[in-house]
């Protein structure tokens, strides 16, 4: 049962087909881990905060930095030389105190991810690096959870949703990473990158539409161009292929 | 045999800004040995020292990724060669 508050609150989406008070509810009820609350990270918690996701657990170790501010929206000048996990908390909760936002101030580990990422339903990848993204790749193999991943770099992004032993896990997908950089962005590329991340999610919850599926988004922004990659899963990746053989 | 390549836009400062342009080859590698061979030092941007693809870049080979080799990869007459870069800011 959806009480007044919450029905004003959501009514401009439960209008929509797919959605409904059951689809709110559904929302609710759902666990979200956002790895990452950066560029991508803090576009991803505002809209999923707003659209009601009931419980969005956070995780990240940095502070806020003045060169964070092109593009991490979650933060303000005040903020800087604070925790991002624990501004994002304070302004989410703040966004929408009728949600559950768990926040960590930690470093994302093989050893520690399993107590992060192993009970939830979801699992962003906002991560800046892919030494951790592959830390992710392998807990939602694991554990069998979505991993909806997004990266950027200037007016460029790349989106891609991953259903173990469905579609092609990360590793599957790019199993050479790119050398670590401090990479430049401007801030209207993970604004793009990280809205069509949350909306893959809001759509797994609802079981709506079709999602990324073994299909990379390629954004150029500077050509205004978004083009789509199909992608396979490696009958060798060491990774997943234990699971995509169980699937087969 | 003609394979059309379309360039990340980095690379066209070595192709008079054109984006897509037109090779020869029977496997991706080929075809980039094509490319250079027309736009001298376009290669390097794409291959290590020790010939493979650098981790940076990928290839696409009709909208397909993905591949273990990709300058391996053979190629058909007609086919069309994507290069992205792989990106990893968050």
């Amino acid at each position: 049962m959806v009480d007044e508050r919450t029905l004003e609150r959501y009514s401009r989406q439960i209008q929509i087909d797919g959605i409904g008070e059951e689809g709110q509810a559904q929302l609710k009820a759902a666990c979200v881990a956002i790895a990452g609350v950066g560029g991508l990270g803090s576009v991803i918690s505002i809209y999923l905060a707003a659209a009601g996701v009931g419980r969005i657990r956070i995780i990240d170790n940095d502070t806020v930095e003045l060169s964070n501010l092109n593009r991490q929206i979650l933060y303000n000048n005040p903020d800087i030389g604070k925790k991002k996990a624990e501004v994002a908390f304070e302004k989410l909760q703040l966004l929408n105190p009728d949600i559950k936002v768990e926040a960590y101030m930690e470093t994302i580990s093989g050893s520690n991810a399993d107590a992060f990422f192993g009970d939830v339903d979801s699992i962003v990848d906002a991560m800046d690096n892919f030494p951790t993204r592959y830390v992710l790749n392998e807990i939602a193999i694991k554990k069998e959870i979505p991993l909806f991943h997004g990266a950027v770099r200037g007016f460029e992004g790349r989106v891609t949703t991953i259903i173990p032993g469905i579609s092609p896990c990360l590793q599957c997908i790019f199993p050479r990473p790119p050398e670590p950089e401090k990479t430049p962005v401007v801030g209207v590329t993970p604004a793009v990158i990280g809205s069509i991340q949350a909306t893959e999610v809001i759509k797994y919850v609802l079981r709506i539409g079709q999602l990324l599926l073994g299909r990379l988004l390629v954004y150029d922004g500077r050509s205004m161009e978004f083009m789509e990659v199909k992608l396979e899963r490696h009958p060798d990746c060491q990774a997943c292929k234990h699971i995509a053989k169980d699937r087969e | 045999m003609s394979i059309k390549v379309r360039l990340h836009p980095y690379l066209r400062k070595f192709t008079d800004n054109e984006g897509v342009v037109d090779v020869s080859g029977h496997t991706v590698g080929e075809c980039l040995n094509d490319l250079d061979s027309r736009y001298l030092g376009i290669k390097q941007q794409l291959v290590n020292k020790q010939g493979k693809l650098h981790n940076y870049y990928d290839v696409c080979v009709n909208l397909q990724c993905s591949y273990a080799d990709p300058l391996s990869e053979q190629v058909h007459d007609g086919d069309e060669l994507l290069i992205i870069t792989v990106i990893a800011g968050g």
